[in-house]
């Protein structure tokens, strides 16, 4: 296992509401590894959303840094961090949010169609990837015609056609059956295995969190656990 | 902003119009519904306003009218003159008139009433007594002893609801005219005409050689020659043109000789100005809201863009052409069905009590309508949009 790709440094996250502030995070420095799958859990509440949505720059923290790839992801312009989140990182949300009115197949070539590739280009990266998850026959449908197991997979498609250099998903089965469920940790351990791809996902299922290389345990916005674990 | 985030904005516009038909539709049909609400209301007060003055211009003063100078009865030498201006290109038509009043007695009604002597065949060409005969005929130019009587002065024909005095005539029937010079004759009712325009249907009409009967005059005179043009707009023109004939009398362009029609005209106009601006903000208010509501329930869905990287100005670009399209599409529907509309009332007028009403819908009514209605649409595209594509990406997904 090699360098570390995401690093960060006393990560801090207030919210404040009139009087009231909430600590979400209150101080997190981790390194995560290129090539690791790594499950984060702890309490509802513990902060653990919070955390991916610091590492896939969907929010911004009030204090302290992330360096993702060697870059500042923190101290840059919004046009910048948008750009990054295109070409670098993939995000699975726990509710799919795919877009209503696209396709399986236009979800997911979205971005690379957006990263200026040709047409013929980026339909075979989105063929490719729903094949992949194992929707090669489902590609035209649009979400609402799809089960909540095939809207996940389609909403990996879409996080992974870039080949981002990090997956993050925030409960990606929370909302799925225990089959479909299987399906996505398979298809998750899949890619880690066979292409390296770094992956950070948030879970409160222990047998899912085992599945992975290391669980991350998150308590009141602090490291609470770090453990490495052999499969 | 280039080609590719062009592309992408376009793509991802038209996949959300086609994908809501219902939307779209509702929105188009709002805004097409508001452009006929506000241009076809003010095309037939237009319309109303155009025939009022045609009533005027066909009926008692031309395009333009000319007058005896300050201080003088008469027009002279007007036969000469006459002839002169028929002289000048494109010239529709001249005619001479006088007009006196008399006391017009049927069996035991009298009623002190206007009387036009007029050239009959001149007169063909600048006003419309000729083609408004209801029953019996138009007056020939040797007709002595023949009168032409406004509908409004006969019970039978008269546009019903008030208790003036009337004839209870027909043609063929005869009237006694007493004029202010003791001269009294006998005329038979050779017809009765109806412009449709109370102005100038309450008239007794007669052969303008009669004038010189009457009054002892020279045939040289007259009260007022009127002149047809070919259209509208070209009154300035004519009157340098007569002017430079050496006219000396009077040139009045219809407009200065319209008195109590141009005040109720301009009346109109007026409460049209203030029905259409209104119209024009019910409108943009009506599109706005129906635009914003639809953007502000996009809402999840730029966020969701945003958060897979999808620039700001592509996702704003894509609302804003949205809306633009259901602005203009909006306004061609409109504008075709109200097209559809004034080609139908151009063949089947609108039949009112003034005449029949061909609505007219001006060239600016029609840009401004149409380019407030656009206007409206990426407005109310702009800003739920611009809002949410600036808003945090967690609050616009997750509805913070
Ligand atoms: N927008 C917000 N405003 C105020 N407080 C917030 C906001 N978002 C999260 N919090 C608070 O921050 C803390 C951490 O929330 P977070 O969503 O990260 O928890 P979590 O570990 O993901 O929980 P769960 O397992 O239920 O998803 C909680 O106390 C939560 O109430
Ligand atoms: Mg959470």
């Amino acid at each position: 296992m090699g360098r570390a790709i995401i690093k960060t440094e006393h990560l801090e996250r207030v919210y404040i509401n009139g009087a009231v502030k909430t600590y979400a995070l209150r101080d997190i420095s981790i390194e995560i590894k290129e090539g690791e799958f790594v499950a984060i859990m702890g309490k509802s509440g513990s902060g653990k959303s919070t955390l991916l949505h610091q590492l896939g720059l969907l929010d911004k923290p009030t204090k302290g840094n992330i360096i993702i790839d060697d870059h500042d992801v923190i101290n840059i312009s919004e046009k910048e961090r948008t750009r990054f989140r295109l070409d670098e990182l993939g995000y699975v949300f726990q509710s799919y949010n795919l877009i209503p009115e696209l396709t399986a197949i236009e979800n997911v070539y979205i971005t690379p169609m957006a990263r200026n590739f040709k047409k013929e280009e980026y339909e075979k990266m989105a063929e490719d990837i729903l094949t992949a998850v194992g929707l090669n026959d489902r590609m035209y449908h649009y979400p609402s015609e799809l089960s909540g197991g095939q809207q996940q997979r389609v909403s990996i498609a879409r996080a992974l056609v870039n080949k981002p250099k990090i997956l993050f998903a925030d409960e990606p089965t929370a909302n799925l059956d225990s089959a479909s469920s299987e399906d996505v940790i398979n298809l998750f351990r899949k890619f880690n295995q066979e292409i390296g791809q770094t992956i950070v996902m948030v879970t409160h299922e222990i047998e899912e969190g085992e599945k992975a290389d290391r669980i991350i345990w998150v308590k009141d916005g602090l490291l609470d656990m770090d453990k490495q674990q052999n499969i | 902003m280039d080609n590719n985030d062009l592309k992408v904005m376009t793509f991802l516009a038209y996949k959300n119009l086609t994908k809501s038909k219902v939307t779209f539709m509702v929105i188009v049909a709002v805004m097409a519904m508001s452009f006929l609400s506000i241009t076809f209301f003010a095309s037939i007060i237009d319309g109303l306003g155009y025939e009022f003055e045609e009533g005027m211009i066909r009926g008692q003063t031309g395009h333009l009218m000319i007058e005896p100078q300050e201080d003088e009865l008469y027009i002279y030498d007007s036969a000469k003159l006459v002839k002169n201006i028929r002289r000048i290109p494109e010239v529709v038509g001249v005619a001479r008139r006088q007009d006196a009043s008399a006391v017009a007695r049927h069996e035991n009604i009298e009623i002190g009433n206007p009387v036009l002597f007029i050239e009959p065949e001149n007169e063909k060409h600048v006003s419309d007594y000729w083609n408004s005969v209801l029953v019996g005929e138009y007056l020939s130019q040797r007709d002595t002893e023949e009168l032409l009587i406004g509908a409004n002065l006969v019970k039978s024909y008269a546009e019903e609801g008030d208790t003036q005095k009337r004839f209870d005539v027909d043609v063929g029937d005869r009237i006694t005219l007493s004029f202010s010079n003791g001269f009294v004759k006998e005329y038979k009712i050779k017809g009765i005409y109806k412009t449709g325009s109370r102005f100038v249907d309450d008239k007794i009409i007669i052969n303008f050689d009669q004038y010189q009967a009457i009054f002892n005059s020279t045939d040289d005179v007259a009260s007022n020659i009127l002149i047809a043009l070919p259209e509208r707009g070209m009154e300035e023109y004519y009157t340098r043109e007569i002017i430079d004939l050496g006219v000396s009398e009077q040139i009045n362009q219809w407009q200065t000789k319209m008195g109590a029609v141009n005040q109720f005209v301009g009346s109109l106009q007026i409460t049209n100005q203030i029905t259409g601006t209104i119209g024009l903000l019910t409108a943009f208010a009506t599109i706005y809201i129906i635009i914003f509501i639809n953007v502000t329930n996009k809402r999840k869905q730029i966020g969701i863009l945003k958060a897979v990287g999808i620039k700001k100005q592509i996702i704003l670009g894509s609302y804003v052409l949205q809306s633009f399209a259901y602005g203009i599409t909006g306004v061609i529907i409109g504008n075709v069905v109200m097209q559809l509309l004034l080609l139908l009332l151009s063949i089947h007028p609108l039949n009112m009590p003034i005449g029949p009403v061909i609505p007219i819908l001006t060239t600016e009514r029609l840009m401004v309508t149409s380019a407030t209605l656009i206007l409206a649409s990426i407005i109310a595209g702009f800003f739920p949009s611009k809002k949410a594509a600036d808003e945090n990406i967690l609050d616009a997904i997750f509805g913070g």
